[in-house]
């Protein structure tokens, strides 16, 4: 068979998620035996410019050029891979959407903001087909690979529909609501082994919500640890303003 | 005969450490903020004697959370191995209400189709348990559900008497870690004695605190399918899992394939599931069986209370409390009891 080709792209976001599969080591080596990358900034210098299997995608869509280049990787790719929050669920970018638009680029680029082209923020799967999703800020690298073959032998992967709760009790960690303190773990989906918590930190829900999450609970249990109302919106907003899109728009590939 | 023999406390060290240096030694060890966990130890110095159910029940080394079932290969065919895992390991200090939940975890996996991952491991295990002179705390009701007293289900069975373990001997394999260690003694009439004062002054302080018999729970959940009480809390939970992923008694499972990176071989699994997930009941096509999530908390409780009753003949809560403690929404086993007794008039 012959090996496939996979490209890495970004849209708005800081390159963190780039930098974590840069860091994955060993099994990165293991999977450049399998597959050759064509395109990847954070590592090199070429481009290419002709079709591949699989484009790995970082960033939200957050202006008119953005769609179009989204459009063209997409017509020149069988697979497309969104990975980090900001290409999957909007991310730490949707909180824009808080704001009217022209307000915002006043703030950001002062007097010549007309010349400055923005859009509401919007995850990949708003614009083009998505096949994959590996949700995260940043990406899990585990989870990354687990995708990675997937994609590569053609199977799906379903991102967990559970709670981080579910991965934090198999690691036995003690409840940061038992520390008094909150966590969004228990709304939030599931796939990063509990990663912060494992290392001392609460969950701040940026793998996005489950399908179905109890959030009129969840507020008041929030509020039962004192903590204010706009406070609590922020936190669940601060991951997940591009629900809100998709609430009103139904705008979904 | 019941033997009974005594391990002074001075002699536990030795015994850890020998025990601890031909297999796995797991006992009970202080996370901090009053919480537990089973880890491996070397020395008696790190083991809490005096602690509260553990975050997680035993039930992680007869069931753990990730289990290997089978390593495929398609190089060449399909190729498959069945693959058990296990260790040889001594559980140490386990309480009455975990040793309770062991018992119903064998029942489970001996009921047809026998489970053979879950049968060797658990005979590669010998459980010396621990009984609780006092109550752990407010949220247990193992009492209630006949579990504070000893009731079997472990290789040797130690009650702290101060100066002194009285260790009841209940197998070979706790008869044969007497004989190899040499570290016991014979108990006399007077040992028995205080034990017997013990368990005397236990009857006071371990009390069934919801006023009805035991054997009245199943008429209890006969009446209770449409209780309102299954609403509330189902709009208070948030699905989160806590409660079965802590319960000692809780075993579903699922089962899926990991490949390796050369995507030719790899490993069949199972995982840990729980009825309060979204995605557990669902089938393809997107139907959920338990959608809402009153369902799943009234299943939870039916399949501690009811099912089993009927299937096993036994109860398989425990009165451990844990379910009540891990609940970021506060939803309480024993208040939620209380309620199914208040609203159904049972006497
Ligand atoms: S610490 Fe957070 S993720 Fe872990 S169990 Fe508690 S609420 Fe859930
Ligand atoms: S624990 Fe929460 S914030 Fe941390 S990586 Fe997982 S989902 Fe993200
Ligand atoms: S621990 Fe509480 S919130 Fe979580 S699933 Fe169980 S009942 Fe619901
Ligand atoms: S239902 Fe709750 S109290 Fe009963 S055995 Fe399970 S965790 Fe313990
Ligand atoms: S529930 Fe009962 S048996 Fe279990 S630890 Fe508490 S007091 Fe001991």
């Amino acid at each position: 068979m012959k090996r496939p080709k996979i490209a890495f792209f970004d849209f708005a976001c800081c390159e963190g998620c780039q930098l974590q599969v840069a860091n994955i080591g060993e099994a990165l080596l293991d999977i450049l035996d399998i597959a050759d990358v064509v395109e990847f900034r954070e590592v090199m210098s070429e481009k290419w410019d002709q079709s591949f299997d699989i484009a790995v995608v970082e960033g939200s869509i957050t202006d008119h050029h953005a769609i179009e280049r989204i459009k063209m990787i997409r017509s020149r790719s069988k697979l497309l891979i969104a990975y980090g929050s900001c290409a999957t669920i909007g991310g730490i970018n949707g909180m824009k959407n808080n704001f009217e638009l022209d307000e915002i680029r006043k703030e950001v680029y002062g007097k010549d903001y007309k010349y400055f082209d923005t859009i509401k923020t919007m995850p990949v799967h708003h614009v083009v087909k998505v096949d994959y999703f590996v949700n995260g800020c940043p990406i899990y690298p585990p989870e990354f690979i687990t995708v990675l073959k997937a994609a590569l032998s053609g199977i799906p992967y379903d991102v967990p529909d559970k709670s981080v709760c579910i991965e934090c009790k198999f690691n036995e960690n003690i409840c940061m609501y038992e520390k008094g303190l909150t966590c969004m773990g228990p709304i939030t989906r599931a796939g990063c082994n509990s990663w912060c918590i494992n290392n001392g930190n609460i969950c701040y829900g940026c793998r996005g919500m489950v399908s179905n999450p109890n959030e009129k609970s969840a507020k008041d249990i929030l509020e039962k640890y004192k903590i204010d109302l706009n406070l609590i919106l922020n936190r669940i907003n601060m991951y997940n303003k591009c629900r809100e899109l998709e609430d009103n728009e139904q705008k979904r590939y | 005969m019941q033997i009974y023999k005594i391990l002074k406390k001075s002699n536990l060290d030795s015994l850890v450490s020998i025990l601890s240096k031909k297999q796995k030694f797991m006992a009970p060890v202080s996370k901090g903020l009053n919480k537990f966990a089973f880890e491996s130890v070397t020395s008696s110095k790190d083991i809490a004697l005096k602690y509260i159910p553990t975050i997680l029940a035993p039930k992680k080394y007869f069931m753990p959370q990730y289990e290997t079932l089978i390593e495929y290969d398609t190089k060449e065919g399909q190729n498959m191995k069945a693959v058990v895992e296990y260790e040889n390991m001594v559980l140490f200090a386990v309480h009455t209400c975990d040793l309770a939940g062991i018992q119903c975890l064998n029942i489970v996996f001996s009921d047809r189709p026998k489970d053979l991952n879950y049968l060797v491991r658990k005979n590669k295990i010998t459980i010396i348990g621990l009984e609780c002179n006092e109550v752990c705390d407010e949220y247990s009701t193992c009492a209630f559900m006949d579990n504070d007293l000893p009731n079997g289900g472990y290789d040797l069975f130690f009650t702290d008497l101060g100066e002194y373990f009285i260790v009841h001997v209940n197998t070979q394999m706790g008869d044969a870690i007497i004989n190899d260690t040499k570290l016991f003694e014979d108990a006399t009439v007077s040992h028995i004695n205080e034990l017997e004062k013990l368990r005397e002054k236990k009857r006071k302080l371990f009390i069934n605190q919801f006023g009805i018999d035991r054997q009245k729970i199943p008429e209890l959940f006969d009446k209770s399918k449409e209780s309102q009480i299954w609403d509330d809390i189902g709009n208070r939970c948030l699905s989160c899992g806590n409660c079965t992923n802590v319960c000692p008694t809780c075993y579903c499972f699922d089962v899926m394939d990991v490949q390796n990176l050369d995507l030719k071989t790899g490993k069949r699994i199972r995982v840990w599931d729980s009825c309060q997930n979204e995605t557990f009941a669902k089938v393809s096509g997107g139907e959920s069986f338990r959608e809402a999530r009153s369902d799943r908390k009234r299943h939870r409780f039916y399949r501690k209370f009811k099912y089993p009753v009927n299937r096993y003949s036994r109860f398989f809560c425990t009165g451990c409390g844990r379910c009540t403690r891990t609940c970021m929404a506060k939803i309480s086993l024993l208040e939620t009891l209380e309620l199914l007794i208040k609203e159904n008039k049972v006497k």
